[in-house]
């Protein structure tokens, strides 16, 4: 690799003898974001706070004239012109120099003051293109505002009705609108707060999309919920079909805080997917951790599932007594094993 | 006037004979009488008190089993030690126990041939006196009249009621009759003046094996004692005939025709603004039996409602009925170191008549030191129905897998809608 990009500079050299070449110098912030960039094409660059510079640092760090860039035989030299805080060159894997008299490779990130540049020559490579997720379609249909709209009010209708179903009192509309507003506001939180940290980062905000993705994906849940409670109706204990709509919720999760990432950050499709695995981690390893750390040593209470909905969700076929007796006394074996445990 | 004078002259005289006879008694008894006490070793300090009494010459002592049941589960932690009516201590060590009539007897050195209570040979007849024997609260040797009322009615494990004050530390102490002989052991109180004792001849019977065979080791002998005893219960109830019954307005429910079980009845149909109208039939066995202070047994409860939506859809009536079921608990206490934790089974289940379909739910834990007994716990709630539902619900405290089964699969079978 590093031969090759010898050779690169080396027909370089021969080009630079016929025009000057031209220089793209980027100020880059702490963290490496890009915060302005220069292409220049003269022989020589001043860099400085006073305003007869080519490229102006506000820093006041820096000095009114603090280093000049000069094309000498092809090459990029840096002068420092004895600077109060001086200028280092800082790459990744190098120990950190002094920038006096140094020769500019291709993505050297100079400091000086408290600001930082970063030189490339017009033949770094660039990242390939990326295509547009196939989310893209359906990320842009959710943040039209009528599908907004609808999104909303179906997660609040659903609000109301769940609130509904489980107050053991009459209950008039009006009674039902304080909480379910509440509801859809706190859910609102989440990609409110996810647009905040995207704007915050130098990132388009785009709250209308998380809104409507985020939305969108809260009913997909509102939905699976209702799948989770349809299948554990409808099985026995120790039956793996609750476990399958488990996982359909973990996926659900996983896929709302990759499309929250992917629409609000800029950042690699590896990246994006441990960001997202880890809230997801986050979510359900910590509502795990809480009900573990909860739990106490020893409950006298039977833990057992209460599921039970309307003759019409009813789609199974019920056991005999004879299979139900029989199932039953396997627990008897079960408990006089943990007798044994100490 | 004379009448009324010859009257109060009456009352008078028949109290204070009743009094002279009892301090009479008091004093002829007192040698044999006992304060039990079970020491802590690492503290010193007493732990629990009770009363005892002797039955033999040779230093047989009578009390209930609650009095030392720390150290009948504990040995190594406690000791047990008496105190007389002069003042002298000495240690007691245990040798035999009836669990499930709280009766143990423990035994002390003796040098000499002792004083000892006789046991009565017939049961007394009701509204006769007799005299309660025992040291309340640490506060002294103390005898109480009373009358014997015959037995509890109700009760599996007979039970004599005897109206007359007993209080906490009198348990283990005898109850006599006028001819100082032994009818009953104090063993618990209701308050007001309501008072239980063990028979004598369950203490007869307890003495009379322990001559013969003395128990190995007590824990083998409760757990004996407990599995015969509810090889008893569910025999008993088994073959007794199960009346069908309704409840509410469509539900048969099956009450179990036995006279230790009773049933008590609730709705809610004075609530007009109830959202569903419910009536309750609860069952209980009205038995406890007492191992630890943390742990009880032989209970058993049975409760069934009825549950009517009344201006609320199908989706509405299911989501409260299951708020209803959804914590159920144990009908005895335990704790951890008897008990293993719940396990559960749930299925649909519809019984061969077709006459009902239910989720049903049944839950059992083992128990640690007496093997192969276990807490059963049972739910079902009805599904089939779009706005009326039935839950049956049963707890068994300290049952054999085998009869938990059979009593399960008979109960299943007898609920059902008209």
């Amino acid at each position: 690799m590093e031969v090759k990009s010898m050779e690169i500079e080396g027909s370089e050299v021969v080009a630079e003898s016929i025009k000057v070449k031209e220089i793209i110098i980027e100020e880059i912030s702490r963290n490496h974001k890009l915060l302005h960039r220069h292409k220049l094409s003269q022989q020589q660059i001043h860099i400085g706070r006073d305003y007869h510079n080519d490229i102006i640092l506000a820093d006041p760090h820096i000095c009114p004239s603090h280093l000049s860039i000069e094309q000498v035989n092809g090459q990029w030299q840096i002068t420092d012109n004895q600077t109060v805080n001086g200028s280092f060159i800082e790459n990744v894997n190098e120990k950190k120099h002094v920038a006096d008299r140094h020769i500019i490779n291709d993505g050297d990130v100079i400091t000086l003051g408290k600001s930082q540049l970063r030189i490339l020559f017009t033949d770094h490579p660039v990242e390939p293109t990326l295509a547009f997720s196939p989310f893209e379609s359906f990320i842009n249909l959710m943040r039209h505002p009528i599908a907004l709209l609808l999104s909303i009010a179906l997660f609040t209708l659903i609000a109301g009705g769940v609130f509904y179903l489980n107050t053991p009192k009459d209950v008039n509309f009006s009674q039902l609108l304080v909480p379910t507003i509440g509801m859809a506001l706190g859910f609102a939180l989440w990609p409110a707060g996810v647009a905040l940290v995207s704007h915050l980062s130098k990132h388009d905000a785009r709250i209308m999309t998380q809104l409507g993705i985020s939305f969108a994906f809260f009913n997909l849940m509102w939905f699976s919920d209702f799948l989770e409670s349809i299948i554990t109706f409808n099985s026995a204990s120790g039956s793996i079909a609750p476990l399958f709509v488990m996982f359909t919720s973990i996926v659900l999760a996983f896929s709302l805080f990759w499309l929250n990432g992917y629409i609000g950050f800029h950042m690699s499709s590896k990246r994006r997917i441990i960001v997202a695995a880890s809230i997801t981690l986050l979510l359900f390893g910590g509502s795990y951790l809480v009900q573990y750390s909860k739990k106490p040593e020893f409950n006298p209470r039977p833990q057992y599932d209460a599921t039970i909905m309307m003759p019409s969700f009813l789609i199974t076929s019920s056991a005999s007594v004879d299979d139900f007796i029989e199932d039953s006394s396997k627990l008897f074996d079960k408990t006089k094993e943990e007798t044994l445990k100490k | 006037m004379k009448a009324f004078l010859s009257l109060v002259f009456i009352l008078l005289s028949s109290s204070s004979y009743a009094t002279e006879q009892a301090e009479q008694l008091f004093n002829q008894l007192k040698p044999s009488l006992y304060q039990i006490k079970l020491i802590d070793k690492a503290s010193g300090e007493k732990s629990s008190i009770g009363s005892g009494f002797q039955i033999s010459n040779d230093g047989i002592i009578a009390t209930n089993y609650h009095v030392i049941s720390s150290y009948a589960l504990h040995p190594k932690k406690y000791r047990i030690e008496y105190l007389d009516n002069q003042g002298n201590k000495g240690e007691l060590s245990l040798q035999s126990v009836d669990v499930i009539n709280d009766l143990a007897l423990v035994r002390r050195t003796v040098t000499q041939e002792m004083k000892f209570f006789q046991l009565s040979q017939a049961t007394p007849h009701k509204g006769e006196k007799l005299f309660s024997l025992g040291n309340p609260h640490d506060l002294g040797m103390i005898v109480v009249p009373g009358t014997y009322n015959g037995l509890k009615k109700e009760s599996f494990n007979d039970r004599i009621h005897f109206t007359g004050s007993i209080n906490s530390g009198m348990s283990g102490g005898p109850v006599v009759n006028k001819d100082a002989e032994v009818v009953g052991v104090n063993v618990a109180t209701s308050g007001n003046s309501i008072g239980f004792l063990v028979p004598h001849d369950k203490l007869v019977t307890l003495y009379n094996n322990y001559l013969k065979t003395p128990p190995n080791s007590i824990e083998q002998q409760m757990a004996e004692q407990l599995m015969a005893s509810q090889n008893k219960l569910i025999t008993a109830i088994l073959d007794s005939p199960w009346q069908a019954k309704q409840l509410g307005e469509n539900a048969i429910i099956p009450i179990i025709d036995v006279p230790f079980i009773r049933c008590w009845g609730d709705s809610n149909a004075d609530k007009a603004d109830a959202l569903i109208l419910t009536a309750v039939a609860n069952c209980s066995l009205d038995e406890n039996t007492y191992i630890s202070s943390r742990f009880f047994t032989g209970s058993m409860e049975i409760e069934f409602r009825t549950m009517q939506a009344k201006d609320i859809g199908a989706n509405k009536f299911y989501h409260l009925y299951q708020q209803q079921i959804s914590r159920a608990g144990a009908g005895n206490r335990a704790d951890k170191e008897n008990v293993t934790e719940f396990q559960c089974h749930n299925d649909l289940v519809m019984p061969d008549n077709q006459a009902i379909n239910n989720k049903s739910i049944f839950c059992t834990r083992a128990y640690k030191k007496f093997p192969d007994l276990f807490d059963v716990l049972y739910l079902s709630a009805s599904v089939d129905k779009d706005n009326q539902a039935i839950v049956s619900h049963f707890t068994i405290a300290g049952i054999s897998q085998p009869n938990a089964l059979a009593f399960t699969r008979q109960f299943m079978e007898a609920v059902s809608w008209k």
